[in-house]
């Protein structure tokens, strides 16, 4: 007998999907699955759920939220006319995707919005945290640091003025660990870990140039092994609003 | 020299490395490459290229009863190819190693059936990712059964009665408690497979019938010529093991034993262990026979370990660290 997906294990990983087009929810309901381009595919892929976003191509009552979650059975490689055969003359009919199987969907006890009505690519999670989110942001597992520095801008009372994992531009992969916002005035945070120490961050930051300048960001790179880096984080955030022409 | 790790990347903890659901929940391998595609990313960051993968990525494929899970490897051949290219790309040496519950010697058909469906499907997993001989399944000789000799020759036995494609992948490794290094030789050479020599088990079963240098060189040479040998590396746990016994009750601890595999490497007895061996090549022989060799290392702290060991060579045995590869992290 298959489970339902809210007695998995709380910590068992979700991927959080974007769905831009309503038949894609129709397909995800009637026909059990989801397609993620494999030129586009996140750098993680692997979950045990795939819970969906729905954005603005949906009626304003679904939309910016995520609402359904469902437990993967499978992904496939696939091309878009295998997946859409009824579109077989696609410019993109020959790009291949991970057609990924999943089982029924079920809705979410309580849907989790967006506050920022915002895009997002994919959201890598937990199945409890699908469950216990209040709001997008809470969705986001990140290194103990960046896990640290939210819980303090949720401390700080900062949550209305702060997004995780933002996109530097509308069409970069380039993501702001945190991004604050005041008025018209932008600042990309950037956190280093394990993964990606100082120098990686620094060293990225070359590449980084263009989507903060077109995008208006200013940009603040923070080391945890550094005594004191939450507190400068907050006040580099807070010197935003402060400085901002709209405060 | 490569060095590897097994399975579980403990410095990305939220990585996982396969699909561990139970059988209602229908696990598939393609959910396991999924899983072993986010490793791969992380190997590549992290500049590793030896890596053991979990010997259930296909979950239940060789279970005797759930045969709903039996045809994963056929059914999941575009992704594996798709996945084999992403390692082959990456440089990555890939291993399995079979379960304590394959006992490919059992005396019982069973057992010993479903030991040789464990090991087929592995196997088949390496052939549909195209990995090359160097990609190997890991197996011991198994039980003694009252008679060590006749439990040799029943593995042999076993391992000539084996598909070819699956036999071609099969390594054997000397054991910490049944059988030494000389009895995998011997396996190995009437079997016609390699030997992967495993340091720990050798320094605690079979050390007082082959000097060890001569034992690692014996394994080495038991693989075919262009596939380059691999080692197993632990050191022993030597900590007290120390077990919870509830809110209400203080800790207990009890003694280890020195098969548990410690956290991290000493470094100082894997540096001695390399220098002797090169040593020992260079006053034998002229030119040195040593083969080049990666090895695997079998210790708690996974990669955390292979990296703490990565600076140890670079600090204390420079000529070693120069072996490396790659030989830089990106």
């Amino acid at each position: 007998m298959t489970e339902t997906p809210f007695d998995a294990p709380a910590d068992a990983p979700a991927l959080v999907a974007v769905l831009n087009d309503p038949d894609d929810l129709l397909r995800a309901q009637r026909e059990g699955w989801y397609r993620i381009p494999l030129l586009h595919a996140p750098r993680r892929i692997g979950a045990d759920f795939l819970a969906l976003y729905q954005t603005a191509a949906f009626p304003p009552a679904e939309r910016w939220a995520v609402r359904w979650v469902a437990a993967v059975r499978g992904y496939r490689l696939t091309t878009r006319r295998e997946l859409i055969p009824e579109q077989a003359d696609h410019p993109r009919a020959g790009d291949r995707y991970y057609r990924v199987d999943i089982g029924a969907l079920w809705p979410l006890p309580r849907p989790i919005p967006s506050r920022r009505l915002r895009r997002i690519t994919f959201i890598r999670t937990t199945l409890g945290r699908l469950l216990e989110a209040e709001e997008i942001n809470d969705l986001w597992v990140q290194t103990t640091a960046r896990e640290r520095l939210w819980e303090a801008i949720q401390q700080a009372g900062m949550t209305d003025a702060v997004e995780r994992e933002y996109p530097l531009l509308d069409d970069s992969p380039q993501a702001a660990d945190f991004a604050v916002f005041d008025g018209g005035e932008r600042l990309a945070v950037f956190v280093a870990d394990a993964a990606r120490d100082l120098d990686g961050c620094v060293r990225e930051r070359a590449a980084l140039d263009y989507p903060l300048a077109r995008g208006g960001w200013r940009a603040v790179f923070v080391d945890p092994s550094e005594a004191g880096w939450i507190e400068g984080s907050l006040r580099a955030m807070r010197a935003l609003r402060l400085n901002s022409p709209n405060t | 020299m490569r060095l590897g790790f097994v399975v579980k990347p403990l410095a990305r903890p939220e990585l996982k490395s396969h699909d561990s659901r139970r059988w209602q929940n229908s696990p598939h391998l393609t959910v396991s490459l999924a899983y072993l595609r986010d490793v791969f990313g992380y190997l590549k960051s992290a500049g590793i290229t030896m890596y053991r993968m979990s010997s259930d990525l296909a979950p239940y494929a060789s279970h005797p009863d759930m045969p709903q899970f039996r045809n994963q490897v056929e059914e999941s051949a575009t992704e594996l190819a798709e996945l084999g290219g992403t390692a082959r790309e990456l440089g990555l040496r890939l291993s399995f190693h079979a379960v304590a519950a394959t006992v490919i010697n059992s005396p019982d058909p069973r057992v010993a059936a479903n030991a040789a469906t464990d090991l087929t499907v592995l196997a088949a997993i390496l052939d549909g990712m195209g990995m090359g001989p160097e990609s190997v399944v890991v197996t011991h000789i198994g039980g003694t059964y009252g008679s060590p000799q006749a439990a040799r020759e029943r593995c042999v036995h076993a391992i000539d009665a084996l598909p070819p494609a699956t036999r071609s992948r099969l390594v054997i490794e000397n054991d910490d408690v049944r059988f030494g290094v000389r009895d995998a030789l011997w396996v190995a050479e009437r079997a016609g497979i390699p030997v992967v020599f495993d340091r720990l088990h050798y320094r605690l079963k079979g050390w007082d019938e082959i000097d060890e240098q001569e034992a690692l060189h014996a394994c080495l040479r038991t693989w075919p010529a262009g596939v380059r040998p691999k080692i197993h590396w632990s050191t022993p746990r030597t900590e007290w093991l120390v077990e919870d016994q509830g809110a209400d009750a203080a800790p207990k601890a009890r003694q280890t034993r020195w098969m548990y595999h410690s956290d991290y490497v000493n470094p100082f007895e894997f540096v001695d262990f390399l220098r002797a061996a090169a040593r020992r090549d260079r006053s034998d022989r002229n030119p040195p026979t040593l083969p080049p060799f990666d090895i695997m290392l079998e210790a708690r702290a996974k990669d955390l370990a292979l990296a703490q060991l990565r600076r140890d060579l670079a600090r204390y045995a420079p000529e070693l660290a120069d072996q490396l590869e790659p030989a830089a992290i990106p």
